[in-house]
């Protein structure tokens, strides 16, 4: 051993045992059991109905995009809610918590949770809602829309697409096992030096943090490398550069920005790693460390991250506002330059996280200047999303709805990002809860995108609509919700509380906090409609079963597949004339063309690889976590011996023949014309001089996912 | 694309990939490491010295990496190879050169009297 351990240490369980169970925990140990039954519920219904077989071969072991897209959503959903039960925690905490007369119980002083057991909490609720919430929900969407919309049959590496998001399931399961064996870290959702260090956090919580956080890096890298490729190289015939719409656009630069800043992060924690591990002083005070380096390392990670989230969220919003405003985007050059100039911008700015850090008015200004600099990209955007709205005909729908809510909250978190990046105001309120009404802000430009791009996107995934009455009911009260929270966190900012307070101390801000536990509750309605929403609308599936372009006036070109978009996407890759490719396809006559011949296509085969590794790399990351050193190596052992049996077995794929495919397409536009009683049947290859509805040889002119994955990437 | 896809290797990006090319870059990226980590061990140089000679090791790993293994450079088959090292340069002199200089002014203005120990 390098390091001094504190308490136990075996070489068959590491530093695991039973008393790091917490089973006398008033709150972890009912819900544990809560867990274990739902658990075995589950399981007992799955045999019972005889779903394995399906959920396997459907689901567990599929390479298809749409459906890896629509597991990472699931996660991010389910995560979201993990999430935002920890935020519900924190406001209780500190609505009760507040005051030197204020009662306590289990075991706290003051309000029910430790400060142990709330620091966990703050740091869980951080980490999960940008890494296991935010991250996934996103790239869940780009998973599924990207390939869609520029005409491809899948990503560009199947396998690599699933391994991603096992890796990222990996990192949820850890960071879920971590409530009920051992603990969490306390030291904050992005560490401070030398708090994370053995010496101060003797746990096993700091080890969590650290593993979660690689292996989401990991997984979103992994996405990231892919989604690049499939957008530069999968692109269907005519689908060139300055056709492609502004999703796909925010999804490169966002990827671009991800690829070359998580390596930052991975480095910062593999030093942080063996600082624990091995007894290194990368960030301890003595023996030559540097505190800052941790703060400046993470940081060259964070605040690109905030933007690798930020920018796909700006993507889904240029795709709902034309929609639903009956026009073309306004500014579509411009919004393409803007995304890039914003990502650019990103990577100058990093030290406004630490300002006080106090390396002095030079330093300051000039990141500083840089700061403020990408308020002008995100302007241009804000005013080409006005100016598209401008004299539109403009729908009120839901999703709509939900994007405008997006756009206000994006002035909000603006404008005080742009005081925050002033340091002498920086000064005043860092630390405070000012920055976490800033942030949330922001955030919620993201939750607003989501939720607006699942009512947007769910019929071209699942087929049907989404109840509107019910999705506005949803929108209000969340709406409610952000302003009774947040608005009351900026003036308590003003006042001076800071962050991450287990105990409030000064009577006065009650009021300020009843307000926001108001505004938790009124957030909890909205989960509540959440879930009545998806009853309702599945309850009435048929009613609200869509047609290709589901809205009427869609433009992009996924809206050309059919609702729900068959496994194999487009059964011939379509040509794509215009910019707005379906909007000119409806002027043209040509949105709704049957192809004249269908020709065979290859598929990838489904694999267990993706799953069995995953699962790998959770037990790596638990092995760690406890320092189980025969159980890391064996893991690791294992997931280097299957990627070499995967690249050497490779993937043949598999065929679906011209016939099989005419056959799948006469059913499914059976019921598009019964969804939306339109098609042209037996469509003319050619129309109006150079205008192309399908290339000619057909599926080999589009991306062939089949090719790369051979290789066993 | 201009080159049938029905058989991988025929790539040129696979083409290039080698036995000799992955082992000479795991090699001289081992080779020194272990030299940097001796060296701080041992102590082998005073603290400046070392800080330069582990700097230069860091460098040369890096090049060795970028080309051996991930096959970057600046040959015409290898066009978005060669866009990310386009991309890859900058970035790496921002990130390098404001740490640094963020680091020297901290230095400056919170310890004057010790600037020269780092
Ligand atoms: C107009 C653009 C923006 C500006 C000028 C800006 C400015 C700032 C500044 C100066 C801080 C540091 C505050 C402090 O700690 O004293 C900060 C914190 C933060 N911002 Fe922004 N920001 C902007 C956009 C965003 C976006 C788009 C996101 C994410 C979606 C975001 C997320 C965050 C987060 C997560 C933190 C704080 C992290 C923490 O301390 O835990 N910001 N912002
Ligand atoms: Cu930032």
């Amino acid at each position: 051993m390098l390091v001094q351990l504190p308490g136990g240490w075996n070489p068959l369980l590491g530093r695991l045992a039973l008393d790091q169970i917490p089973y006398d925990n008033p709150i972890l140990a009912p819900l544990f059991v809560a867990v274990v039954v739902g658990t075995i519920l589950l399981f007992g219904l799955i045999t019972y109905y005889r779903k394995w077989g399906y959920l396997w071969k459907e689901w567990l072991t599929t390479v298809d995009h749409k459906k890896l897209g629509v597991m990472y959503i699931i996660i991010g959903l389910v995560m979201l809610f993990r999430g935002f039960i920890d935020g519900l925690m924190i406001r209780t905490q500190q609505v009760w918590a507040n005051g030197p007369h204020s009662s306590g119980v289990f075991g706290a002083l003051h309000g029910y949770l430790t400060p142990f057991h709330f620091g966990q909490v703050y740091s869980a609720h951080g980490l999960i809602m940008i890494l296991l919430a935010a991250t996934p929900l996103l790239v869940g969407f780009m998973n599924i829309i990207v390939p869609i919309q520029i005409g491809a049959r899948d990503m560009a590496y199947p396998y690599l697409n699933a391994l991603g998001l096992w890796i990222t399931a990996a990192a949820a399961v850890l960071i879920m096992i971590s409530l009920f064996v051992g603990d969490f870290a306390h030291n904050g959702w992005f560490g401070y030096a030398p708090i994370f260090e053995l010496q101060y956090s003797p746990g096993v919580g700091v080890d969590y943090w650290i593993w979660t956080l690689q292996l989401t890096a990991l997984g979103t890298t992994l996405g990231g490398i892919n989604l690049l490729v499939t957008i530069i190289k999968m692109r269907a015939p005519g689908m060139t550069w300055f056709r492609l719409p502004i999703f796909v656009w925010t999804s490169l630069s966002a990827n671009i920005i991800a690829l070359t800043s998580f390596p930052a992060l991975q480095v910062a924690l593999g030093l942080v790693a063996a600082d624990r591990y091995l007894g290194s002083h990368f960030f301890t005070a003595g023996f030559g460390g540097n505190l800052m380096l941790y703060t400046n390392l993470f940081w060259i990670w964070g605040h690109p991250e905030v933007y690798f989230v930020i920018l796909p969220a700006f993507g889904m919003m240029s795709e709902i506002f034309p929609t639903f405003s009956e026009k073309p985007l306004f500014g579509y050059v411009t919004m393409v330059a803007a995304s890039f100039a914003i990502a650019g911008v990103s990577w100058m700015v990093w030290l406004h996280h630490f300002f006080t850090m106090g390396a002095g008015p030079q330093v300051n200004s000039f990141f500083s200047v840089a700061t403020m600099l990408v308020g002008i990209p995100t302007g241009v955007k804000v005013f080409n999303w006005a100016f598209t709205m401008y004299r539109g005909r403009i729908t009120y729908s839901a999703a709509m709805l939900w994007a405008i809510g997006a756009l206000f909250m994006l002035l909000v978190g603006g404008m005080t990002g742009m005081m925050l990046a002033i340091p002498a105001i920086n000064y005043m309120v860092h630390n405070s809860v000012f920055v976490i009404a800033h942030f949330h802000s922001m955030l919620l430009v993201i939750v607003y995108a989501i939720f607006g791009s699942v009512i947007f996107w769910f019929p071209k995934v699942f087929g049907f609509r989404l109840d509107e009455y019910w999705a506005k009911v949803m929108f209000w009260l969340f709406t409610a919700g952000s302003a009774l929270v947040f608005v009351p966190m900026y003036m308590l900012g003003f006042m001076g509380m800071t962050r991450r307070l287990d105990y409030v101390f000064n009577p006065a801000w009650h009021p300020y906090l009843e307000v926001m536990e108001v505004g938790i509750a009124v957030y909890c309605l909205s989960v509540l409609a959440f879930v009545v929403l998806l009853y309702v609308s599945i309850r009435d599936r048929v009613k609200n079963r869509a047609g290709a372009d589901a809205w009427g006036t869609a433009r992009s070109l996924e809206w050309l597949a059919h609702s729900p978009v068959p496994f194999y996407n487009f059964a011939v890759t379509p040509h794509v004339n215009a910019r707005d490719e379906l909007a000119w396809r409806r002027e043209h006559g040509m949105d709704a063309l049957e192809p004249e011949r269908y020709v065979d296509i290859h598929m990838p085969s489904n694999t267990g690889m993706a799953l069995y590794i995953g699962a790998l790399t959770f037990v790596l990351g638990f092995g760690l976590t406890w320092r189980i050193w025969w159980l890391s190596l064996l893991s690791l052992a294992a997931i280097i011996l299957l990627m070499i049996i995967r690249s050497f077995r490779g993937d043949d794929g598999y065929i679906i023949t011209g016939a099989e495919l005419e056959r799948m397409e006469k059913e499914a536009l059976r019921n598009r014309a019964q969804a939306d009683g339109k098609y042209v049947s037996g469509g003319r290859g050619q129309v109006a001089g150079t205008a192309i509805a399908y290339g000619r040889n057909g599926a080999s002119m589009g991306g062939d996912p089949f090719n790369s994955s051979r290789d066993g990437i | 694309m201009s080159h049938g896809h029905s058989d991988p290797v025929q790539h040129p990006e696979v083409q290039m990939s080698s036995v000799r090319g992955y082992l000479s870059g795991f090699l001289i990226s081992v080779l020194l490491m272990l030299a940097a980590t001796y060296m701080s061990a041992t102590h082998a140089f005073p603290p400046f010295g070392l800080l330069m000679v582990i700097t230069v090791c860091a460098a040369i790993a890096t090049i060795a990496q970028t080309y051996f293994l991930l096959h970057i450079d600046t040959a015409e088959h290898n066009i978005w190879n060669t866009v990310s090292l386009v991309l890859f340069i900058p970035l790496f002199v921002l990130t390098i050169g404001l740490t640094w200089w963020m680091f020297s002014q901290l230095y400056l203005h919170t310890m004057p009297a010790m600037t020269g120990m780092h």
